[in-house]
């Protein structure tokens, strides 16, 4: 073999192992994005609880319906036949569009938090601050991985939140706060089926991971 | 009014009739619980309050959190008593159910409280399959394999549900459990193979390398270790010094023109400047040469060194006998001598008397006096001056003095001379402990020059004796044989040569050598041939006479080095 043929073939060999390496980058990716997705549903049910030990009992009555959650209107998948349908980039666009419609209303939750009319106040403060650095970290894990899929089209589905405060006495704030956490469990663990799925469907060339 | 109260006694009358028979309409029903073993399906189960005595029927109604219609359950078998199954098509997710149960009796009927429940927040896989507990024995003692599988309803292939697995022990006796998480890593191996093919990778790549470098071996070895050149001397051939012949290989490394007497010269000379000027005056005429050592009446020289006068500095050892009174005759000649003196002490000699010569008592390698003479020519008064260690040899104008040997009846040094300038490097210090040096000065005599005298510039080098009363140098030619030779490797270097003495007229030789080796005959008939004995580097320039063979003049003395003494003449003035 002339010593030219020989160097193609060592750099053939080397983009192979390249694009080879550059795939496993994207389910490591998708894997530190699940475990982030998980972390974050699991505070904001630990939150849920917290809230749950001392929430009286009229606020029961008062609590919003689900419905009424700023990101209801999102329309996707109900069972597993249909998200198992779904291409991977709608499914990465529905986790970032969800998550893209927190940011807002985990900051207003972040500040109400200190001034919550509960008695474990700080804690669920603390956890609200963990949560929204959680958030950042995943939206940004999250543009990594689009830009890593290669997506052409970035549809990302806009909800906005328009509430700026939680409400004028402290029964209705608790109230409120407790219904936008209950939004955000939900939507959280939407976040980390979709992420979970991705993270499977990425890594079909080696189906021992899943 | 007849009738209520009728009714209400009958009412009465019948509860306490049934309560006697034990009836009653259904207690009130609780949902107890749901679940979701793979988030596909759910069941809820509910537990009944009572029924009454009466048959009871249950019915489970529900609807979903967007919605106000009212679904009943599809499917109350499936999961036993007081259940309710939900299948695939029946379950939503990340939707609320409002769920009751509704109890009815003969007697009436009972609705539980409402239930919300989302389907994702009661998933509750079912239990590993195949779990069995294996006792094995190593070298490193028995341990127990626990080995299992994943329900079969959950599906983890898709990523739909994630499944932990949690190891619990408890020993026979014990009452706890140990509880050690084991997590299912099934990307272990993953991470494995890829670090596999990154080494077969990295090793084919230095494969490929290694053979490229082992083609290319000679131009690699060219590269990084460059071929150094080896030590060349100018001049110097390795052959010479194989043959064993030592002394042909250092005569080649001698080098002609070194070392270079200009910085030596410049730490311990200084020069006399000797002008040649009708105008100026010989600053060995006492009082101008301490009052006007500073001065410079040589138009040609603007920047002598002639800072310093004192020429204590300029201590040069003599390295010959000094002569007395050997100084000429005529004001043309003077001669100084110095020892340890400075040109100051010319004057002094003159009204001193001649130095009683304490120079002259040769100690060995004498010192040397910066060489200075004057042309003999009695108008011609030249400054001289000690110019400071500068090389400004330069500054020596040319005073040969050629007068017709008729004319002058005194004998003079009849100096070739060249333009200093271009003789710096002549001045060269001979390689011996002394410093000597012997001003190459050029004296240019303004008479009219001895007949067959070239006006041709030419190098010789004359040594002062010293100033005699009437301030004449009095010149010596260093080819005195009544001087102490000094030492081969002294006496060769600055030394003029005399060619001959005709008609007091002493022709010295344009001697460029150095080396001090080749000695002259003393006979001077053999001048010519010690022209060409000389070291072949510098061709002797046989200066002034073609006339070679004469005899010298009678108490001319050829020393052994060739050099003339022509002091031996100069009582005669």
């Amino acid at each position: 073999m002339t010593q030219g043929s020989r160097l193609y073939f060592a750099v053939t060999v080397l983009m192979c192992a390249f694009v080879s390496i550059n795939g496993v980058g994207l389910n490591d990716l998708l894997e530190r994005a699940s475990q982030l997705s998980d972390k974050l549903h699991s505070l904001s049910t630990s939150l849920t609880n917290d809230l749950d030990s001392h929430f009286p009992p009229v606020g029961r009555v008062m609590m919003p319906r689900p419905s009424m959650c700023h990101t209801s209107s999102l329309q996707i998948p109900n069972d597993k036949d249909q998200a198992l349908k779904i291409p991977e980039d709608e499914l990465l666009s529905l986790a970032r569009s969800l998550l893209l419609a927190w940011s807002d209303p985990l900051a207003l939750l972040s500040s109400e938090a200190s001034s919550l009319a509960h008695p474990e106040r700080n804690t669920i403060n603390s956890k609200t601050k963990e949560l929204q650095d959680n958030i950042n970290s995943l939206g940004a894990g999250l543009e990594h991985v689009f830009h890593k899929m290669g997506s052409s089209s970035d549809n990302l589905s806009s909800l906005p939140f328009y509430t700026n405060s939680l409400g004028q006495d402290k029964t209705s704030r608790l109230v409120n706060f407790h219904f936008l956490l209950s939004c955000f469990r939900r939507d959280s663990h939407k976040i980390d089926s979709f992420l979970k799925v991705l993270r499977c469907r990425a890594a079909k060339k080696r189906p021992e991971m899943c | 009014m007849r009738n209520s109260g009728a009714v209400l006694i009958l009412t009465f009358i019948a509860k306490l009739i049934l309560q006697a028979a034990g009836v009653s309409p259904p207690g009130k029903p609780r949902l107890t619980s749901c679940r979701s073993p793979e988030k596909e399906t759910f069941t809820c189960w509910w537990e009944p309050g009572g029924d009454g005595g009466l048959p009871t029927t249950y019915a489970l109604y529900y609807h979903l959190e967007n919605s106000e219609t009212v679904y009943e359950c599809p499917d109350y078998r499936t999961a036993g008593e007081n259940s309710c199954f939900f299948n695939k098509n029946d379950t939503s997710l990340w939707v609320n159910y409002n769920i009751t149960v509704v109890a009815t009796n003969a007697l009436g009927k009972n609705i539980s409280d409402p239930v919300e429940v989302d389907v994702v927040y009661i998933v509750q896989p079912n239990t590993p399959e195949n779990v069995t507990a294996v006792v094995v024995h190593d070298e490193q003692g028995p341990f127990v394999r626990v080995s299992w599988e994943k329900p079969r309803t959950a599906d983890t292939r898709s990523g739909w549900i994630t499944l932990l697995y949690q190891l619990r022990v408890k020993q026979e006796k014990d009452k706890e459990w140990e509880v050690g998480l084991k997590k299912k890593r099934k990307y272990i191996p993953r991470e494995r193979s890829l670090w596999i093919m990154i080494t077969i990778f990295s090793v084919f790549i230095v494969l490929i390398l290694t053979w490229t470098l082992n083609v290319k071996r000679n131009s690699v070895k060219l590269c990084l270790l460059p071929p150094v050149p080896g030590p060349k001397i100018k001049g110097f051939e390795k052959q010479l010094l194989k043959s064993g012949k030592s002394e042909e290989v250092f005569n080649t490394l001698v080098i002609q023109g070194f070392p270079p007497t200009t910085d030596y010269d410049e730490l311990l000379v200084e020069y006399l400047e000797v002008y040649d000027n009708e105008e100026q005056e010989l600053v060995l005429d006492g009082k101008d040469l301490s009052e006007d050592c500073m001065k410079s009446k040589s138009p040609s020289d603007s920047d002598s060194g002639r800072g310093s006068c004192d020429s204590r500095t300029l201590l040069l050892e003599k390295c010959m006998e000094g002569r007395e009174g050997s100084g000429s005759g005529s004001d043309q000649h003077q001669y100084s001598q110095h020892g340890e003196t400075s040109w100051a002490s010319t004057e002094s000699s003159e009204s001193q008397g001649p130095e009683p010569g304490s120079p002259e008592s040769a100690d060995g390698c004498g010192k040397t006096w910066p060489v200075v003479f004057s042309s003999p020519q009695p108008q011609t008064h030249h400054h001289y001056q000690v110019g400071a260690a500068k090389p400004a040899y330069h500054s020596v104008p040319e005073i040969l003095n050629h007068s017709s040997p008729h004319t002058t009846p005194s004998n003079y040094h009849q100096l070739h001379h060249q333009d200093i300038p271009q003789q710096e490097g002549r001045f060269s210090k001979p390689a011996c402990r002394h410093s000597q040096s012997y001003n190459q000065f050029n004296l240019d005599g303004v008479g009219t020059p001895a007949p067959g005298v070239p006006p041709s510039p030419s190098l010789e080098y004359v040594e002062v004796q010293r100033v005699n009363p009437e301030n004449m140098l009095l010149l010596r030619p260093l080819s005195d044989p009544n001087r102490e030779p000094e030492g081969l490797d002294c006496a060769g270097e600055d030394y003029s040569k005399v060619k001959e003495v005709t008609n007091n007229i002493l022709l010295l030789q344009r001697d460029t050598s150095h080396q001090c080796v080749d000695y002259y005959s003393q006979d001077l008939d053999n001048q010519a041939d010690q022209c060409t004995t000389q070291q072949p580097p510098h061709p002797c320039k046989p200066a002034v006479h073609q006339s070679n063979s004469r005899m010298p003049h009678e108490g001319m003395r050829v020393m052994g080095n060739g050099y003339v003494d022509s002091t031996v003449l100069m009582p005669s003035y």
